[in-house]
Protein backbone atom coordinates (compact mmCIF):
# COMPACT_ATOMS: atom_id res chain seq x y z
CA UNK A 1 0.00 0.00 0.00
CA UNK A 2 1.58 3.56 -0.79
CA UNK A 3 1.71 5.58 1.53
CA UNK A 4 0.33 9.26 0.88
CA UNK A 5 1.02 11.22 4.18
CA UNK A 6 4.32 9.94 6.42
CA UNK A 7 4.45 12.64 9.72
CA UNK A 8 7.41 11.88 11.78
CA UNK A 9 7.35 13.68 15.35
CA UNK A 10 5.10 16.86 14.76
CA UNK A 11 5.14 19.02 17.34
CA UNK A 12 3.34 22.57 17.74
CA UNK A 13 3.54 24.09 20.87
CA UNK A 14 1.70 27.39 21.42
CA UNK A 15 3.90 29.01 24.49
CA UNK A 16 4.35 26.12 27.10
CA UNK A 17 1.15 24.51 25.60
CA UNK A 18 1.63 21.61 23.67
CA UNK A 19 -1.22 21.46 20.84
CA UNK A 20 0.32 18.74 19.44
CA UNK A 21 2.93 16.78 20.98
CA UNK A 22 5.89 14.28 18.61
CA UNK A 23 2.87 12.85 16.64
CA UNK A 24 3.83 9.90 14.39
CA UNK A 25 1.03 9.09 11.59
CA UNK A 26 0.80 7.19 8.90
CA UNK A 27 -1.80 7.12 6.27
CA UNK A 28 -2.42 5.17 3.17
CA UNK A 29 -3.12 6.37 0.13
CA UNK A 30 -7.00 5.59 -0.90
CA UNK A 31 -7.76 5.50 2.56
CA UNK A 32 -10.44 7.51 4.61
CA UNK A 33 -8.81 8.29 7.73
CA UNK A 34 -10.70 9.15 10.94
CA UNK A 35 -9.16 11.65 13.29
CA UNK A 36 -11.29 12.13 16.36
CA UNK A 37 -10.37 13.24 19.62
CA UNK A 38 -12.29 15.94 22.66
CA UNK A 39 -12.14 19.56 21.64
CA UNK A 40 -8.59 20.82 22.06
CA UNK A 41 -6.82 17.95 21.28
CA UNK A 42 -4.76 18.99 18.86
CA UNK A 43 -6.86 17.92 15.32
CA UNK A 44 -7.82 21.28 13.45
CA UNK A 45 -4.10 22.26 14.52
CA UNK A 46 -2.84 19.00 12.80
CA UNK A 47 -4.25 20.50 9.67
CA UNK A 48 -3.24 23.65 9.55
CA UNK A 49 0.04 22.36 10.00
CA UNK A 50 -0.57 20.24 7.48
CA UNK A 51 -2.02 22.72 5.19
CA UNK A 52 0.86 25.17 5.83
CA UNK A 53 -1.33 27.89 7.93
CA UNK A 54 0.59 27.09 10.69
CA UNK A 55 4.53 25.72 10.69
CA UNK A 56 5.57 23.17 12.97
CA UNK A 57 8.04 23.89 15.93
CA UNK A 58 9.56 20.39 15.11
CA UNK A 59 8.68 17.24 13.14
CA UNK A 60 8.66 16.28 9.20
CA UNK A 61 5.77 15.85 6.84
CA UNK A 62 6.32 13.37 4.03
CA UNK A 63 3.51 14.18 1.35
CA UNK A 64 3.91 11.61 -1.18
CA UNK A 65 7.54 10.81 -0.62
CA UNK A 66 8.47 14.25 -0.29
CA UNK A 67 8.51 16.83 2.22
CA UNK A 68 6.18 19.82 2.12
CA UNK A 69 8.61 21.88 4.31
CA UNK A 70 8.18 25.00 4.28
CA UNK A 71 5.74 25.68 1.30
CA UNK A 72 3.30 27.97 1.68
CA UNK A 73 -0.14 26.76 1.64
CA UNK A 74 -0.97 27.61 -1.98
CA UNK A 75 1.88 25.90 -3.41
CA UNK A 76 0.83 22.77 -0.85
CA UNK A 77 -2.69 23.26 -2.73
CA UNK A 78 -1.06 22.74 -5.68
CA UNK A 79 1.14 19.73 -4.99
CA UNK A 80 -2.82 18.22 -4.39
CA UNK A 81 -3.77 18.88 -0.68
CA UNK A 82 -7.51 20.10 0.16
CA UNK A 83 -8.94 20.91 3.10
CA UNK A 84 -12.45 22.18 4.33
CA UNK A 85 -12.65 24.69 7.53
CA UNK A 86 -14.26 23.65 10.81
CA UNK A 87 -15.41 27.21 11.09
CA UNK A 88 -16.90 28.09 7.37
CA UNK A 89 -15.07 30.17 5.44
CA UNK A 90 -16.43 30.67 1.98
CA UNK A 91 -16.43 33.98 0.20
CA UNK A 92 -19.49 35.71 0.83
CA UNK A 93 -20.19 37.64 -2.18
CA UNK A 94 -19.23 35.08 -4.87
CA UNK A 95 -21.94 32.97 -5.72
CA UNK A 96 -21.44 28.80 -5.64
CA UNK A 97 -20.89 28.57 -8.81
CA UNK A 98 -17.77 31.27 -8.83
CA UNK A 99 -16.71 29.73 -5.48
CA UNK A 100 -15.99 26.11 -6.88
CA UNK A 101 -14.51 28.18 -9.77
CA UNK A 102 -11.92 29.53 -6.89
CA UNK A 103 -10.34 26.23 -6.48
CA UNK A 104 -10.10 25.42 -10.19
CA UNK A 105 -7.83 28.91 -10.88
CA UNK A 106 -4.49 27.07 -9.52
CA UNK A 107 -5.11 24.27 -11.81
CA UNK A 108 -6.41 26.25 -15.46
CA UNK A 109 -3.40 28.62 -15.15
CA UNK A 110 -0.20 28.28 -14.06
CA UNK A 111 0.49 31.52 -12.36
CA UNK A 112 -0.75 34.85 -12.14
CA UNK A 113 0.68 36.29 -14.92
CA UNK A 114 -0.74 33.64 -17.11
CA UNK A 115 -4.18 34.31 -15.53
CA UNK A 116 -3.31 38.45 -16.39
CA UNK A 117 -2.38 37.47 -19.88
CA UNK A 118 -5.82 35.31 -20.07
CA UNK A 119 -7.97 38.48 -18.52
CA UNK A 120 -6.36 40.59 -21.23
CA UNK A 121 -5.75 39.07 -24.40
CA UNK A 122 -9.01 36.84 -24.28
CA UNK A 123 -11.27 37.40 -27.05
CA UNK A 124 -13.41 40.58 -26.75
CA UNK A 125 -16.84 38.71 -26.60
CA UNK A 126 -17.96 35.68 -24.43
CA UNK A 127 -15.65 33.30 -22.69
CA UNK A 128 -12.02 31.85 -23.72
CA UNK A 129 -12.11 27.82 -23.77
CA UNK A 130 -10.46 27.70 -20.38
CA UNK A 131 -13.19 29.56 -18.47
CA UNK A 132 -15.81 27.49 -20.05
CA UNK A 133 -13.75 24.63 -19.11
CA UNK A 134 -13.51 25.61 -15.93
CA UNK A 135 -17.62 26.46 -15.66
CA UNK A 136 -18.77 23.13 -16.70
CA UNK A 137 -16.63 21.07 -13.91
CA UNK A 138 -17.71 23.54 -11.60
CA UNK A 139 -21.19 22.34 -12.26
CA UNK A 140 -20.50 19.18 -12.26
CA UNK A 141 -18.73 19.27 -8.82
CA UNK A 142 -21.88 20.98 -7.81
CA UNK A 143 -23.96 18.16 -9.26
CA UNK A 144 -21.78 16.04 -7.27
CA UNK A 145 -22.51 17.85 -4.26
CA UNK A 146 -26.64 18.26 -4.82
CA UNK A 147 -25.83 21.97 -5.23
CA UNK A 148 -26.71 22.30 -8.64
CA UNK A 149 -30.06 24.09 -8.21
CA UNK A 150 -28.11 26.86 -6.16
CA UNK A 151 -25.00 27.59 -8.48
CA UNK A 152 -25.85 31.12 -8.70
CA UNK A 153 -26.99 32.24 -5.55
CA UNK A 154 -24.81 33.74 -3.24
CA UNK A 155 -22.67 31.41 -0.76
CA UNK A 156 -23.47 33.57 2.28
CA UNK A 157 -27.24 32.75 1.45
CA UNK A 158 -27.17 29.30 1.17
CA UNK A 159 -28.58 27.13 4.42
CA UNK A 160 -25.88 25.83 6.88
CA UNK A 161 -26.05 22.16 5.40
CA UNK A 162 -25.31 23.48 1.93
CA UNK A 163 -22.18 25.46 2.98
CA UNK A 164 -20.46 22.74 4.42
CA UNK A 165 -21.02 20.94 0.82
CA UNK A 166 -19.86 24.05 -1.34
CA UNK A 167 -16.99 23.78 1.20
CA UNK A 168 -15.98 20.53 0.39
CA UNK A 169 -16.76 20.97 -3.46
CA UNK A 170 -14.49 24.16 -3.69
CA UNK A 171 -11.57 21.86 -2.06
CA UNK A 172 -12.62 19.34 -4.52
CA UNK A 173 -12.15 21.98 -7.69
CA UNK A 174 -8.60 21.86 -6.75
CA UNK A 175 -8.23 18.58 -7.86
CA UNK A 176 -6.40 17.51 -4.85
CA UNK A 177 -5.17 13.44 -4.30
CA UNK A 178 -5.39 14.20 -0.04
CA UNK A 179 -8.67 15.86 1.17
CA UNK A 180 -8.62 17.34 5.23
CA UNK A 181 -12.44 17.51 5.81
CA UNK A 182 -12.61 19.36 9.64
CA UNK A 183 -16.26 18.32 10.77
CA UNK A 184 -17.64 18.49 7.81
CA UNK A 185 -20.80 16.72 9.98
CA UNK A 186 -21.33 19.58 12.28
CA UNK A 187 -24.61 20.86 12.49
CA UNK A 188 -26.18 18.46 9.76
CA UNK A 189 -29.67 16.51 10.35
CA UNK A 190 -29.25 13.04 10.24
CA UNK A 191 -30.66 13.27 6.52
CA UNK A 192 -27.77 15.03 5.90
CA UNK A 193 -25.46 13.10 7.79
CA UNK A 194 -26.11 10.30 5.52
CA UNK A 195 -25.72 11.63 2.22
CA UNK A 196 -22.22 12.87 3.21
CA UNK A 197 -21.60 9.76 4.23
CA UNK A 198 -22.12 8.39 1.01
CA UNK A 199 -20.58 11.40 -0.26
CA UNK A 200 -17.07 11.07 1.28
CA UNK A 201 -17.57 7.36 0.23
CA UNK A 202 -17.88 8.61 -4.01
CA UNK A 203 -15.08 10.97 -2.73
CA UNK A 204 -12.52 7.65 -1.74
CA UNK A 205 -13.89 5.81 -4.58
CA UNK A 206 -12.54 9.01 -6.85
CA UNK A 207 -8.70 7.72 -6.08
CA UNK A 208 -8.78 10.52 -3.36
CA UNK A 209 -7.35 9.97 0.25
CA UNK A 210 -9.68 11.40 3.13
CA UNK A 211 -8.58 12.05 6.23
CA UNK A 212 -11.53 13.20 8.15
CA UNK A 213 -11.76 14.84 11.99
CA UNK A 214 -15.30 14.20 13.01
CA UNK A 215 -17.50 14.27 16.49
CA UNK A 216 -20.45 12.04 14.96
CA UNK A 217 -19.63 8.61 16.24
CA UNK A 218 -21.59 6.79 13.69
CA UNK A 219 -20.46 8.80 10.64
CA UNK A 220 -16.71 7.91 11.64
CA UNK A 221 -17.01 4.41 12.79
CA UNK A 222 -19.48 3.76 9.81
CA UNK A 223 -17.33 4.80 6.67
CA UNK A 224 -13.26 4.91 7.97
CA UNK A 225 -11.08 2.79 7.30
CA UNK A 226 -8.45 3.69 10.29
CA UNK A 227 -8.85 5.75 12.61
CA UNK A 228 -6.52 7.64 14.70
CA UNK A 229 -7.46 9.31 18.34
CA UNK A 230 -5.73 12.48 19.77
CA UNK A 231 -5.50 13.79 23.16
CA UNK A 232 -3.83 16.57 24.48
CA UNK A 233 -1.97 16.54 21.56
CA UNK A 234 -0.55 12.66 21.76
CA UNK A 235 -1.54 9.89 19.74
CA UNK A 236 -3.53 7.51 22.33
CA UNK A 237 -4.71 4.99 20.11
CA UNK A 238 -4.72 3.87 16.14
CA UNK A 239 -6.32 1.06 14.42
CA UNK A 240 -9.61 -0.10 12.28
CA UNK A 241 -12.66 1.69 13.84
CA UNK A 242 -13.43 -1.60 15.98
CA UNK A 243 -10.05 -1.63 17.25
CA UNK A 244 -10.35 1.91 18.46
CA UNK A 245 -13.80 1.94 20.14
CA UNK A 246 -12.45 -1.41 22.58
CA UNK A 247 -9.45 0.51 23.29
CA UNK A 248 -9.21 1.58 26.79
CA UNK A 249 -7.20 4.50 26.53
CA UNK A 250 -10.15 5.72 24.12
CA UNK A 251 -12.71 5.51 26.91
CA UNK A 252 -10.89 7.26 28.79
CA UNK A 253 -9.81 10.05 27.35
CA UNK A 254 -14.03 10.18 25.76
CA UNK A 255 -15.57 9.06 29.37
CA UNK A 256 -13.66 10.23 31.97
CA UNK A 257 -11.57 6.90 34.01
CA UNK A 258 -14.02 6.48 36.74
CA UNK A 259 -16.39 4.81 34.01
CA UNK A 260 -14.95 1.20 32.98
CA UNK A 261 -16.90 -1.04 31.12
CA UNK B 1 -9.17 66.24 -32.95
CA UNK B 2 -10.84 66.43 -29.47
CA UNK B 3 -8.34 69.84 -28.74
CA UNK B 4 -10.67 72.18 -30.92
CA UNK B 5 -13.93 71.15 -29.51
CA UNK B 6 -13.91 73.02 -26.33
CA UNK B 7 -12.41 76.13 -24.92
CA UNK B 8 -9.62 76.05 -22.96
CA UNK B 9 -11.36 76.56 -19.96
CA UNK B 10 -13.54 73.12 -20.83
CA UNK B 11 -10.62 70.91 -21.76
CA UNK B 12 -9.00 72.23 -18.60
CA UNK B 13 -12.08 70.71 -16.50
CA UNK B 14 -12.03 67.50 -18.50
CA UNK B 15 -8.49 67.39 -17.99
CA UNK B 16 -8.36 67.13 -14.38
CA UNK B 17 -11.65 65.15 -14.29
CA UNK B 18 -9.66 62.68 -16.19
CA UNK B 19 -6.41 62.57 -14.03
CA UNK B 20 -8.89 62.19 -11.32
CA UNK B 21 -10.63 59.66 -12.69
CA UNK B 22 -7.33 58.17 -13.50
CA UNK B 23 -6.19 58.25 -10.12
CA UNK B 24 -9.60 56.50 -8.84
CA UNK B 25 -8.98 53.54 -10.91
CA UNK B 26 -5.37 53.34 -9.33
CA UNK B 27 -7.35 53.14 -5.91
CA UNK B 28 -10.10 50.53 -7.21
CA UNK B 29 -7.23 48.48 -8.35
CA UNK B 30 -5.33 47.68 -5.41
CA UNK B 31 -9.01 47.92 -3.54
CA UNK B 32 -10.14 44.55 -5.60
CA UNK B 33 -7.74 42.48 -3.46
CA UNK B 34 -8.58 44.21 -0.32
CA UNK B 35 -5.65 46.63 -0.10
CA UNK B 36 -6.66 50.22 0.92
CA UNK B 37 -3.91 52.72 0.17
CA UNK B 38 -4.04 56.44 1.02
CA UNK B 39 -0.98 56.31 -0.94
CA UNK B 40 -1.84 56.70 -4.30
CA UNK B 41 -0.80 60.97 -4.28
CA UNK B 42 2.66 59.11 -3.65
CA UNK B 43 2.67 57.45 -6.73
CA UNK B 44 1.07 60.38 -8.49
CA UNK B 45 3.88 62.33 -7.25
CA UNK B 46 6.40 59.65 -8.73
CA UNK B 47 5.15 59.84 -12.07
CA UNK B 48 4.92 63.55 -12.16
CA UNK B 49 8.40 64.01 -11.15
CA UNK B 50 9.48 61.41 -13.24
CA UNK B 51 8.06 62.11 -16.53
CA UNK B 52 8.87 65.74 -15.88
CA UNK B 53 12.34 65.16 -14.94
CA UNK B 54 13.02 63.05 -18.66
CA UNK B 55 10.90 65.98 -20.59
CA UNK B 56 12.50 69.01 -19.27
CA UNK B 57 15.60 68.19 -18.04
CA UNK B 58 16.67 65.17 -20.77
CA UNK B 59 14.12 66.02 -23.42
CA UNK B 60 12.72 63.06 -23.82
CA UNK B 61 9.48 62.76 -25.80
CA UNK B 62 6.35 63.24 -23.71
CA UNK B 63 4.91 59.81 -25.26
CA UNK B 64 8.45 58.23 -24.20
CA UNK B 65 8.24 59.39 -20.96
CA UNK B 66 5.06 58.62 -20.19
CA UNK B 67 5.19 54.86 -20.07
CA UNK B 68 8.41 55.39 -18.27
CA UNK B 69 6.86 57.46 -15.62
CA UNK B 70 4.15 54.47 -15.02
CA UNK B 71 6.65 51.95 -15.04
CA UNK B 72 8.68 53.76 -12.36
CA UNK B 73 5.83 54.34 -10.40
CA UNK B 74 4.75 50.89 -10.54
CA UNK B 75 8.14 49.51 -9.35
CA UNK B 76 7.76 52.02 -6.64
CA UNK B 77 4.71 50.17 -6.27
CA UNK B 78 5.76 46.35 -5.84
CA UNK B 79 8.23 47.85 -3.51
CA UNK B 80 5.74 49.57 -0.85
CA UNK B 81 3.24 46.31 -1.70
CA UNK B 82 5.74 44.00 -0.28
CA UNK B 83 5.69 45.39 3.40
CA UNK B 84 1.80 45.94 2.63
CA UNK B 85 1.10 42.37 2.17
CA UNK B 86 1.96 41.67 5.51
CA UNK B 87 -0.06 44.16 7.73
CA UNK B 88 -4.15 44.98 6.72
CA UNK B 89 -6.89 47.58 7.55
CA UNK B 90 -5.81 50.33 9.25
CA UNK B 91 -1.59 49.89 9.45
CA UNK B 92 -1.88 48.94 5.70
CA UNK B 93 -3.71 53.28 5.59
CA UNK B 94 -0.89 54.19 7.78
CA UNK B 95 1.52 52.71 6.04
CA UNK B 96 0.56 54.00 2.57
CA UNK B 97 -0.19 57.42 4.37
CA UNK B 98 3.19 57.14 5.76
CA UNK B 99 5.20 56.58 2.00
CA UNK B 100 3.04 59.33 0.90
CA UNK B 101 4.24 61.90 3.25
CA UNK B 102 8.20 60.81 3.09
CA UNK B 103 7.63 61.25 -1.24
CA UNK B 104 6.16 64.85 -0.28
CA UNK B 105 9.29 65.07 1.86
CA UNK B 106 11.66 63.86 -0.60
CA UNK B 107 10.18 66.48 -3.47
CA UNK B 108 10.21 69.36 -1.33
CA UNK B 109 13.50 69.19 -0.17
CA UNK B 110 15.46 67.88 -3.32
CA UNK B 111 16.52 70.65 -5.34
CA UNK B 112 17.30 68.48 -8.47
CA UNK B 113 13.26 68.93 -8.76
CA UNK B 114 13.08 72.08 -7.70
CA UNK B 115 12.25 71.57 -4.06
CA UNK B 116 10.61 74.25 -2.34
CA UNK B 117 10.06 76.28 -5.52
CA UNK B 118 8.35 73.22 -7.18
CA UNK B 119 9.36 72.02 -10.83
CA UNK B 120 8.15 74.71 -13.84
CA UNK B 121 8.12 74.94 -17.15
CA UNK B 122 6.82 71.05 -17.78
CA UNK B 123 6.53 71.17 -21.08
CA UNK B 124 2.53 71.89 -21.97
CA UNK B 125 1.14 69.02 -23.63
CA UNK B 126 -1.43 70.51 -26.35
CA UNK B 127 -3.18 66.99 -26.83
CA UNK B 128 -2.87 65.55 -23.44
CA UNK B 129 -6.99 65.15 -23.09
CA UNK B 130 -6.75 62.70 -26.01
CA UNK B 131 -4.24 60.87 -23.59
CA UNK B 132 -6.44 61.19 -20.60
CA UNK B 133 -9.85 60.18 -22.77
CA UNK B 134 -7.38 56.79 -24.31
CA UNK B 135 -6.30 56.03 -21.34
CA UNK B 136 -9.58 55.88 -19.64
CA UNK B 137 -11.08 53.73 -22.32
CA UNK B 138 -8.36 51.31 -22.45
CA UNK B 139 -8.64 51.39 -18.31
CA UNK B 140 -12.35 50.46 -18.63
CA UNK B 141 -11.90 47.80 -21.00
CA UNK B 142 -9.56 46.33 -19.10
CA UNK B 143 -11.43 46.06 -15.85
CA UNK B 144 -14.32 45.37 -17.71
CA UNK B 145 -12.04 41.96 -18.70
CA UNK B 146 -10.69 41.66 -15.40
CA UNK B 147 -13.99 41.76 -13.69
CA UNK B 148 -15.13 38.54 -16.12
CA UNK B 149 -11.79 37.13 -15.29
CA UNK B 150 -10.72 34.13 -13.46
CA UNK B 151 -7.77 36.72 -11.96
CA UNK B 152 -10.56 38.94 -11.34
CA UNK B 153 -12.67 36.42 -9.96
CA UNK B 154 -9.47 35.43 -7.05
CA UNK B 155 -8.88 39.23 -6.80
CA UNK B 156 -12.78 39.26 -5.21
CA UNK B 157 -11.72 36.19 -3.26
CA UNK B 158 -8.49 37.69 -1.71
CA UNK B 159 -10.58 40.50 -0.69
CA UNK B 160 -13.06 38.16 1.11
CA UNK B 161 -10.92 35.57 2.65
CA UNK B 162 -7.05 36.29 2.27
CA UNK B 163 -6.40 32.81 4.25
CA UNK B 164 -8.99 30.85 2.51
CA UNK B 165 -7.66 31.94 -0.84
CA UNK B 166 -4.43 30.71 -0.38
CA UNK B 167 -5.56 27.38 1.14
CA UNK B 168 -7.59 27.22 -2.06
CA UNK B 169 -4.48 27.76 -4.14
CA UNK B 170 -4.52 30.87 -5.42
CA UNK B 171 -1.36 33.06 -5.14
CA UNK B 172 -2.31 35.31 -2.66
CA UNK B 173 1.64 37.13 -2.38
CA UNK B 174 1.57 37.62 -6.30
CA UNK B 175 -2.05 38.62 -6.74
CA UNK B 176 -1.48 41.21 -4.29
CA UNK B 177 1.56 42.58 -5.69
CA UNK B 178 0.30 42.87 -9.04
CA UNK B 179 -2.61 44.98 -7.65
CA UNK B 180 -1.01 47.21 -5.92
CA UNK B 181 1.63 47.57 -8.56
CA UNK B 182 -0.51 48.06 -11.16
CA UNK B 183 -2.51 50.21 -9.58
CA UNK B 184 0.57 52.57 -8.47
CA UNK B 185 1.54 52.83 -12.39
CA UNK B 186 -1.61 53.70 -12.93
CA UNK B 187 -1.31 56.75 -10.20
CA UNK B 188 2.13 56.96 -12.24
CA UNK B 189 0.21 57.97 -15.10
CA UNK B 190 -2.12 60.40 -13.78
CA UNK B 191 -0.01 61.99 -11.85
CA UNK B 192 2.46 62.73 -15.48
CA UNK B 193 -0.89 63.92 -17.12
CA UNK B 194 -1.24 66.55 -14.08
CA UNK B 195 2.42 68.11 -14.77
CA UNK B 196 1.98 68.36 -18.12
CA UNK B 197 -1.23 69.92 -18.06
CA UNK B 198 -0.40 72.20 -15.20
CA UNK B 199 3.25 72.90 -16.82
CA UNK B 200 4.32 73.31 -12.69
CA UNK B 201 3.82 70.85 -9.84
CA UNK B 202 5.24 71.26 -6.14
CA UNK B 203 5.00 69.25 -3.10
CA UNK B 204 1.82 70.21 -2.18
CA UNK B 205 0.36 68.99 -5.51
CA UNK B 206 -0.17 66.08 -4.28
CA UNK B 207 -0.36 66.02 -0.46
CA UNK B 208 -2.15 63.76 1.70
CA UNK B 209 -5.24 65.55 0.73
CA UNK B 210 -5.46 64.31 -2.83
CA UNK B 211 -4.90 60.64 -1.11
CA UNK B 212 -7.69 61.05 0.63
CA UNK B 213 -10.02 62.73 -2.32
CA UNK B 214 -8.60 59.72 -4.42
CA UNK B 215 -10.49 57.28 -1.76
CA UNK B 216 -13.37 59.38 -1.63
CA UNK B 217 -14.30 59.54 -4.99
CA UNK B 218 -14.16 55.89 -4.98
CA UNK B 219 -16.57 55.14 -2.19
CA UNK B 220 -19.17 57.35 -3.10
CA UNK B 221 -18.60 56.24 -6.65
CA UNK B 222 -18.88 52.29 -5.66
CA UNK B 223 -16.23 50.48 -4.61
CA UNK B 224 -17.91 46.64 -6.17
CA UNK B 225 -18.06 47.73 -9.80
CA UNK B 226 -15.19 49.26 -12.57
CA UNK B 227 -17.98 51.52 -13.31
CA UNK B 228 -17.83 53.49 -9.49
CA UNK B 229 -14.57 55.08 -9.97
CA UNK B 230 -15.58 57.06 -12.94
CA UNK B 231 -18.96 57.82 -11.98
CA UNK B 232 -17.46 58.90 -8.21
CA UNK B 233 -14.32 60.90 -9.83
CA UNK B 234 -16.66 62.33 -12.34
CA UNK B 235 -19.45 63.23 -10.28
CA UNK B 236 -17.15 65.00 -7.63
CA UNK B 237 -14.84 66.82 -9.94
CA UNK B 238 -18.14 67.82 -12.74
CA UNK B 239 -20.47 69.05 -9.81
CA UNK B 240 -19.05 72.74 -9.08
CA UNK B 241 -19.46 73.26 -13.14
CA UNK B 242 -22.62 72.21 -13.16
CA UNK B 243 -23.62 74.42 -9.81
CA UNK B 244 -22.18 77.03 -11.60
CA UNK B 245 -24.49 76.27 -14.88
CA UNK B 246 -27.96 75.76 -12.79
CA UNK B 247 -26.52 79.49 -11.03
CA UNK B 248 -26.76 80.68 -14.53
CA UNK B 249 -29.89 79.41 -14.99
CA UNK B 250 -31.47 80.90 -11.43
CA UNK B 251 -30.56 84.01 -12.97
CA UNK B 252 -33.54 83.67 -15.08
CA UNK B 253 -35.95 83.40 -12.02
CA UNK B 254 -38.03 86.34 -11.17
CA UNK B 255 -36.57 88.03 -7.76
CA UNK B 256 -39.58 87.66 -5.99
CA UNK B 257 -39.19 83.72 -5.96
CA UNK B 258 -35.78 83.77 -4.66
CA UNK B 259 -36.24 86.13 -2.42
CA UNK B 260 -38.72 83.93 -0.96
CA UNK B 261 -36.19 81.04 -0.87
CA UNK B 262 -32.67 82.22 -1.75
CA UNK B 263 -31.66 79.17 -4.48
CA UNK B 264 -29.19 81.21 -5.79
CA UNK B 265 -27.52 81.79 -2.17
CA UNK B 266 -27.68 78.11 -1.22
CA UNK B 267 -26.17 77.62 -5.04
CA UNK B 268 -23.68 79.92 -4.61
CA UNK B 269 -22.38 78.74 -0.86
CA UNK B 270 -22.45 75.14 -2.94
CA UNK B 271 -20.66 76.08 -5.58
CA UNK B 272 -17.81 77.99 -3.61
CA UNK B 273 -17.81 75.02 -1.32
CA UNK B 274 -17.23 72.63 -4.55
CA UNK B 275 -14.51 74.84 -6.49
CA UNK B 276 -11.46 72.92 -7.00
CA UNK B 277 -9.10 75.74 -5.95
CA UNK B 278 -11.01 75.21 -2.43
CA UNK B 279 -10.71 73.60 0.30
CA UNK B 280 -13.63 74.17 1.66
CA UNK B 281 -14.74 71.47 -0.74
CA UNK B 282 -13.84 68.95 1.55
CA UNK B 283 -16.31 69.85 3.76
CA UNK B 284 -19.38 69.32 1.33
CA UNK B 285 -17.20 65.89 0.23
CA UNK B 286 -17.39 64.96 4.77
CA UNK B 287 -20.85 65.67 4.06
CA UNK B 288 -21.45 63.66 1.30
CA UNK B 289 -19.64 60.74 3.13
CA UNK B 290 -21.60 60.40 6.01
CA UNK B 291 -24.85 61.12 4.17
CA UNK B 292 -23.65 58.08 2.07
CA UNK B 293 -22.31 55.97 4.98
CA UNK B 294 -25.95 55.93 5.93
CA UNK B 295 -28.08 55.71 2.44
CA UNK B 296 -25.54 54.17 0.43
CA UNK B 297 -22.44 52.83 2.36
CA UNK B 298 -21.57 50.29 -1.10
CA UNK B 299 -21.39 53.58 -3.19
CA UNK B 300 -23.56 55.07 -5.95
CA UNK B 301 -23.07 52.28 -8.14
CA UNK B 302 -22.77 48.87 -6.76
CA UNK B 303 -23.16 45.14 -9.17
CA UNK B 304 -26.41 44.59 -7.31
CA UNK B 305 -27.66 47.98 -8.89
CA UNK B 306 -25.46 47.35 -12.15
CA UNK B 307 -27.16 44.17 -12.61
CA UNK B 308 -30.98 45.50 -12.00
CA UNK B 309 -30.19 48.37 -14.55
CA UNK B 310 -28.81 45.73 -17.45
CA UNK B 311 -31.62 42.65 -16.78
CA UNK B 312 -35.08 43.08 -17.47
CA UNK B 313 -36.74 42.35 -14.56
CA UNK B 314 -37.60 38.54 -12.45
CA UNK B 315 -34.45 37.70 -14.70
Amino acid sequence: MAVCLDIKGLTKRFGGFFALNELDMEVTTGNIHALIGPNGAGKTTFFNLLTGLLAADEGAIMFEGRPLGEARPSRRTARGIARTFQNIRLFPHLTALETVMIGEHCRAYASTWHALGSAVLRRPFGEGGVERRMRKNAMELLSLLGLAAHANERASNLSYGDQRKLEIARALATQPRLLLLDEPGAGLNPNETAALDETITRIRDRGITVVLIEHDMNLVMGISDRVTVLNFGTKIAEGTPGEVQAHPAVLEAYLGEDVKP
Amino acid sequence: MLHDLFDGYTRSILVFTGVNVLAAYSFYLPFKTGQVSLGQAGFMAIGAYASAVLTQKFGVPFAAALPVAAVVAGMMGVLVGFPALRIKGIYLLLLTLGFAEIVQVITLSWDFVGGAQGFRQIPFIPSILEYVVALIIVLVLFFARLERSSLGRAMDAVHQDETAAEVMGLDVVRIKLLAFGLGAAIAGLAGALYAHHATYIDSNSFNIMVGVEILMFVIIGGSSTYWGPLLGAGFLTLLPEFLRTLRDWLELVPVAWTDFFPMNRVYDFLHDALDFENAKRLIVYGIIIMVMMILRPDGLLTRDSLRRLTMPRGA
